[in-house]
């Protein structure tokens, strides 16, 4: 195999998160590097739905709730370990993109958009108001961490749950690589180019759409549950409308249809705001003006504007 | 020795005099994390001032001497818009950013069980001030105190006073999603079924929602002998008005803390005109103390506000923490610090009137208690009326069989 531009970058930027838990002082910046790290597993899932098949939907922060409640109460309720229970939430995410997805499917556009939007609602107030089960507004806590306290990984420690997370997110955006270099990949991006051109080939386009919407609740399943366990607490708050606006903004800042575009712009969604403190009571309109600006003079995201600054340096075209 | 050398010598002295003052007034970083916008900063942000002027009235007054040494406050405030993760980053980025250790504010439950569920690991003291969630408390957290008492507590005394009014058909509107308020309508019903009571229909409303109709018109055929509103400020007064509009015409019982500024914000006083607030006995001009008055004339003064009645919870937290620092001779080791909020009494400069259990101001499971009361809107103000029957040594002993 050839050595690309883009295998170097892809092995300086693992190295670089590697090294990262060295090279910050401050633990605070290590927090929230965990936190973008489970947005870099959303965001990989939502940029198959939106990036990939060009389904705009509303509805990961839902689904990752759906992944972290069910972490939560499969442990507390059948005593179930936790590598297992993060492993299940997944599943279990995917039984109600199913469920959702087959009808939600059949429209298209901005239809498709208001109907997983619906069903982020539904989610929340559902959370919210079967008290008995979540707990409602009040939340869970106590969610305990991954391994024994005499294991080998002690993951209350931020480092050991970074690195855990980081093996997981370079998993879930290798395989996000995989799917997109696959014949399933490469048909999901000819609907997002023209899905009547698909239907007319004979596919049945809406196997892989229902394909992308469950593979991408998956993502969010199991990111939902990798957030229960390091916070230790989840209430329905975290699960919201804004919390979904932020995967599809990460995809949209870092670059919609690639594999690096989701990475960067979890780190963006995650650290901006948290950068903005300064900026006080104009932090959320700061926040929401760099976003606007970004999305209308970068509509290819981060790694459209530097694969045109690349392609300017080199004189090649940008792929 | 010349003019000029006395006065060289003078300077010389008042320079090493004024250096020594320098060296010996260290400071003492406190950090806040509270809805300072959306929401829930009608709460959240009163709290931040309160801390502020909390702080500054201390620094004024001397600071805080801590052995050998004397520290001045300086408050680090950051918002958490009542978010969990919010709350959770803001405060990971007081503890190992800005390296506090003693954190003030948390006005809003959610926000306050997501760091709740971490702080026990921490070198650090949270100071809980208006969040209500019972569980706070319950969670045996020793580096956790709370100055506001649990919803429930309120609740049951609210519950007897409505019974002991007469009524028997209470139809309740609240903000049913948010377990605190739950708990308050829970423990309410409890104590309204002792005598025969009973309540008709609970009504839920969002906390965005401002148009109550549908709600108050289905209570308005039900005919109760009253309503009770749960809920934050504003939605609150909105049903309070939209009630008087309907043509519902029985008592209106409430439980939300609000100002009188903060309803004439929706309503008017003629709709306001009878209304109930059941709740802790919390700062309103016409029932404060001593201090609660000078609360009010400095906040109104400082911030071209009045206070919110539950803002001195976070005032209380500054007093109470310069109390606790003082007695353990220690900025550095947390938990003597909070093993010291466990143990001491009341102190006199705050403004809520807090019931003591075993003669201190946080019981064992680190929670303060005030007396309830009822507050009645007259001519425009809040009107204090009563004590509600509030037993804080059973309550507590309560609290501590509670998993």
């Amino acid at each position: 195999m050839k050595l690309r531009a883009t295998h170097v970058l892809y092995a300086a930027a693992l190295l670089g998160f590697v090294l990262l838990p060295q090279l910050i002082t401050v633990k605070y910046y290590l927090h929230l590097s965990v936190l973008a790290l489970v947005w870099v597993i959303a965001a990989q899932g939502q940029n198959l739905i939106q990036g990939y098949t060009g389904y705009v939907s509303i509805v990961q922060a839902g689904f990752m709730g759906i992944g972290a409640y069910s972490t939560t109460l499969m442990g507390i309720h059948f005593a179930l370990p936790v590598w297992l229970t993060i492993l299940l939430a997944p599943c279990v995410t995917a039984l109600f993109a199913l469920a959702a997805g087959y009808p939600s499917l059949r429209v298209k556009g901005h239809y498709f958009a208001i109907v997983t939007l619906a069903f982020n609602l539904v989610i929340f107030i559902v959370l919210m108001h079967a008290t008995d089960l979540t707990q409602g507004e009040a939340g869970i806590s106590g969610i305990p961490k991954p391994g024994r306290e005499d294991g080998w990984f002690d993951f209350a420690n931020r480092q050991v749950y970074y690195y855990f997370v980081l093996v997981i997110a370079v998993i879930m955006t290798g395989l996000a690589a995989l799917i997109v270099r696959s014949r399933i990949g490469q048909t999901l991006i000819a609907i997002r180019q023209n899905e009547t051109l698909v239907g007319a080939i004979g596919i049945a386009a809406w196997k892989y759409k229902l394909f992308a919407f469950v593979a991408a609740a998956m993502y969010a399943g199991l990111a939902g549950a990798l957030y229960a366990h390091y916070q230790s607490f989840i209430n329905p708050e975290i699960f919201g409308l804004a919390q979904s606006l932020d995967a599809i903004l990460a995809v949209i800042i870092g670059g919609s249809g690639t594999i690096l575009g989701p990475v960067i712009g979890a780190f963006v969604v995650v650290f901006l705001p948290e950068y903005l403190r300064f900026a006080d009571s104009f932090r959320l309109i700061l926040y929401g003006l760099l976003l606007v600006l970004a999305t209308i003079f970068m509509p290819r995201g981060i790694v459209g504007v530097v694969g045109q600054l690349w392609a300017r340096i080199t004189g090649k075209a940008a792929s | 020795m010349t003019r000029h050398m006395k006065f060289t010598t003078l300077t010389a002295m008042l320079a090493l005099a004024g250096g020594a003052v320098t060296a010996a007034d260290k400071t003492l970083d406190i950090g806040v994390s509270d809805a300072l916008t959306g929401g829930a900063a009608v709460y959240g942000l009163p709290q931040a001032n309160a801390v502020q002027m909390a702080a500054e009235e201390i620094n004024a007054a001397g600071g805080i001497k801590v052995g050998e040494d004397t520290y001045m406050l300086n408050v680090i405030a950051y918002d958490d818009k009542a978010n969990p993760t919010e709350a959770t980053n803001a405060v990971r980025k007081l503890i190992d950013r800005d390296g506090v250790k003693f954190i003030l504010g948390f006005c809003c439950s959610g926000a306050t069980g997501a760091v709740a569920s971490f702080i026990a690991n921490e070198d650090a003291v949270m100071l809980v001030g208006n969040a209500a969630e019972r569980s706070i408390t319950t969670r045996e957290i020793s580096n956790l105190v709370r100055t506001r008492p649990p919803a429930d507590y309120t609740g049951a005394a609210a519950g007897t006073f409505v019974a002991q009014k007469g009524h028997k058909k209470v139809a309740v509107l609240g903000a049913l999603d948010v377990g605190f308020y739950a708990s308050y309508v829970d423990a309410f019903e409890t104590e309204l079924k002792k005598t025969g009571g009973e309540i008709i229909t609970r009504e839920s409303f969002g906390l965005k929602d401002r148009d109550m109709s549908p709600q108050l018109t289905k209570i308005r055929e039900l005919q109760p002998d009253a309503i009770l509103v749960v809920g934050y400020v504003e939605p609150a007064a909105f049903i309070y008005r939209q009630a008087i509009e309907l043509g519902i015409d029985v008592p209106r019982y409430g439980f939300t803390s609000g100002s009188e500024e903060q309803f004439l914000r929706v309503a008017t006083s003629e709709q306001m005109e009878g209304v109930w607030d059941l709740r802790p006995t919390e700062l309103t001009l016409l029932s404060a103390s001593d201090n609660g008055i000078a609360y009010h004339a400095n906040y109104s003064e400082k911030f071209g506000i009045a206070p919110s009645p539950s803002s001195p919870y976070a005032y209380d937290q500054t007093y109470a923490l310069k109390h606790a620092l003082e007695a353990a001779g220690t900025v550095e080791d947390t938990a003597a610090v909070a093993a010291a909020l466990r143990e001491m009494p009341i102190p006199a400069e705050v403004v809520m009137q807090y019931l003591p259990v075993d003669g201190k101001m946080f019981d064992v499971n680190g929670q303060a208690y005030t007396s309830n009361g009822a507050f009645q809107w007259q001519s425009g103000n809040w009107v204090f009326v009563q004590d509600l029957p509030s037993d804080a040594a059973a309550y507590s002993a309560f609290l501590s069989t509670i998993d």
